[in-house]
């Protein structure tokens, strides 16, 4: 079968990407067809590991990254001739005047590592360095397939870049030439993260509910992916929610057409599984929840490999 | 009971959909029931929520500009300086010919455009989202807009802030309290607003994975060296909420309030009707309703509002 990189994003957090990834995620393991691999690109808030832990504490490798750059001062180079302040080298305003000591001070936080003073300043009195921006993480689930996931380093701001990273990361591991379906678990938002993220796959599954928020940020999700030209299909969660704006929603989702893979009816099943540690497939497999899930994971699969057209 | 110099309270979560601009919104609406003139700025950029809960509408729509270099073709000595220097490789350069900009990359630090020998670099302008300001049930509001497609999320937050301190300049006494309700994440955009408010109150939610990114926000916090309390959302979840709330108080993490599931939350949420707004007359004794009203009194004291 064609290797598929899927991710699972949603505009609005909270609405079930974790929970459904890992739930697909095993369901693939299962399938005597599919070779699996998940990821967590959530770099922010990686949970993934969460409900996929370590088959064995012993064998969790560890990857530094050193992708963000920061400006560091060489007081001993300063001529004190504040031409970075007056000149506005800065324009992240991460320099300001010591007026003590006669030198600029550096707001770590504000640096986006650019350069720019390192090059203006006549006196070569700032250097740039590469310093930590996250760590990448990668062990064999206890469900027997490879978890690969970042974290940022915090306050490093490079979120996107990381995503990058564990992307590459990806295609260097063993299991990656044999894998059919590589499941990522991605960000909420449509920022630097979730366009790093959906860069370059295959096919993208956006989890929504079906509140006033909930359609709001789905319609701003699907529109950054239809910019990138990727195929993709809605989950509607909580989708039997009693709200008065079903019919709002509803009306969207026929207007417009988009593949819906499935709904998934609230079910208090699927924090439980949570709390246990597990899918909710593992932990409630005849729940409501879990047969909805059931039903999309062979509708991507349709879409993945049988649909005439990819 | 005005106040000398607003307060600013920073609503934030780590995790997504614990609740943030519901709490944002209401504890808005709870210092407008009782008179107080209070802000509400909308900081999740790439998908700003707080106007549909107030069923309001986007007004005073202002673009964000963000820095882009347009080479003049007709100056450009084909050196490859810009190129060289451009830290984000935003313009790629071929042996003698025009550098090519990759616009998506580039971090708008103006370096091409300064050190151009030939002055061949002009600095041009794209929007990459938008501010809006409008009032919405006595609510003064700021709201600002990532374009769908752009990156620089960052950039409208820093756009909203500096709207934020050229109001407070020119009328420092205009707002009694302003809140922040930010993305989720403990990214960039989180971080510049939680740098500038007085407070922080992370929304989470006794879930493993609430647990878990509650962590991560707590850890920016401290890093940017804020007081903060916990408001612990959906708490009637059971399952792991006993061991969530043994693991708070072992870590010291103050607890502001808790709001447990309720039904007129729900509904207030999708009719765009706030539940603590006195006219939407929801059910005064109903479960959510008590908890806001609580977290409220806890909030006005830590703040010294009595």
């Amino acid at each position: 079968m064609k290797k598929k990189l899927v991710g699972v994003v949603s505009g609005k957090g909270g609405v079930g990407k974790t929970s459904v990834t890992a739930s697909l995620a095993s369901l693939a393991k299962q399938d005597l067809d599919v070779e699996v691999i998940s990821m967590d690109c959530d770099v922010d808030a990686p949970n993934l590991a969460i409900i996929l832990p370590p088959d064995d504490q012993s064998k969790i490798e560890k990857k530094d990254i050193f992708a963000t750059l920061k400006s560091e001062f060489l007081e001993e180079k300063c001529s004190n001739c504040k031409l970075c302040i007056e000149d506005h080298f800065c324009e992240f305003n991460a320099l300001s005047w010591d007026e003590h000591n006669s030198i600029p001070k550096i707001d770590y936080l504000k640096c986006e590592g650019c350069g720019a003073c390192k090059v203006l300043c006549p006196t070569h009195a700032f250097k740039i360095d590469a310093v930590k921006s996250g760590e990448i993480i990668s062990f064999r689930c206890k469900k027997g397939f490879p978890l690969i996931y970042g974290k940022t380093q915090l306050g490093s701001t490079t979120s996107g870049k990381l995503v990058s990273d564990c992307k590459e990361y990806l295609k260097n591991i063993k299991e990656f030439n044999n894998t059919d379906l590589i499941l990522i678990d991605g960000p909420p938002g449509i920022g630097c993260p979730v366009i790093a993220t959906i860069a370059n796959l295959d096919y993208v599954i956006t989890i929504c509910e079906p509140t006033p928020s909930g359609l709001h940020d789905l319609m701003r999700v699907i529109e950054v992916i239809q910019q990138f030209n990727i195929q993709f299909g809605v989950i509607v969660n909580k989708s039997d929610l009693q709200s008065p704006f079903q019919d709002n929603f509803n009306k969207y989702i026929n207007d417009t057409g988009h593949r819906i893979l499935g709904k998934i009816p609230f079910d208090l099943s699927i924090p439980k599984a949570m709390s246990y540690t597990k899918t909710v497939i593992d932990y409630a497999p005849d729940s409501k929840s879990s047969m909805a899930i059931k039903e999309i994971y062979q509708n991507l699969k349709h879409e993945l490999w049988n649909n005439i057209l990819s | 009971m005005k106040t000398k110099k607003p307060k600013i309270v920073c609503i934030t979560g780590g995790k997504g959909g614990t609740g943030k601009t519901l709490c944002a919104v209401n504890i808005a609406i709870m210092f407008k029931n009782e008179g107080y003139n209070v802000l509400l700025i909308d900081g999740d950029v790439e998908n700003p929520n707080t106007y549909l809960l107030l069923n309001g509408k986007l007004e005073n729509k202002i673009e964000v500009p963000f820095f882009m270099p347009q080479i003049l073709e007709d100056r450009c000595s084909k050196c490859g300086l810009c190129s060289q220097n451009c830290a984000s490789h935003a313009l790629l350069y071929i042996d003698d010919s025009i550098p090519i900009l990759m616009s998506s990359l580039c971090s708008g630090c103006k370096l091409c455009y300064k050190i151009c020998p030939e002055n061949a670099i002009n600095p041009d302008f794209k929007t990459i989202g938008w501010t809006y300001s409008t009032e919405i049930s006595d609510l003064s509001l700021l709201i600002g807009e990532l374009k769908p497609s752009e990156a620089r999320s960052a950039g409208i937050v820093e756009k909203l802030i500096e709207n934020l301190e050229n109001d407070l300049q020119k009328e420092p006494n205009k707002f009694d309290i302003i809140i922040f309700d930010t993305a989720p994440g403990a990214h960039c955009d989180v971080e510049l607003l939680i740098d500038k408010s007085d407070i922080v109150i992370p929304i989470t939610e006794p879930t493993r994975f609430g647990k878990l990114d509650l962590g991560r926000i707590i850890e920016l916090i401290n890093l940017l060296k804020k007081d903060y309390k916990v408001i612990v959302n959906r708490s009637s979840l059971l399952g792991y909420k006993d061991q969530f709330l043994a693991e708070l108080q072992e870590e010291n993490i103050k607890v502001l309030g808790d709001i447990p599931m309720d039904s007129d939350i729900v509904d207030s949420y999708c009719i765009g009707k706030p539940l603590m707004d006195k006219e939407n007359g929801f059910n005064n004794n109903g479960a959510g309703f008590i908890a806001f009203t609580h977290i409220y009194e806890n909030l006005k004291k830590w703040l010294e509002f009595n």
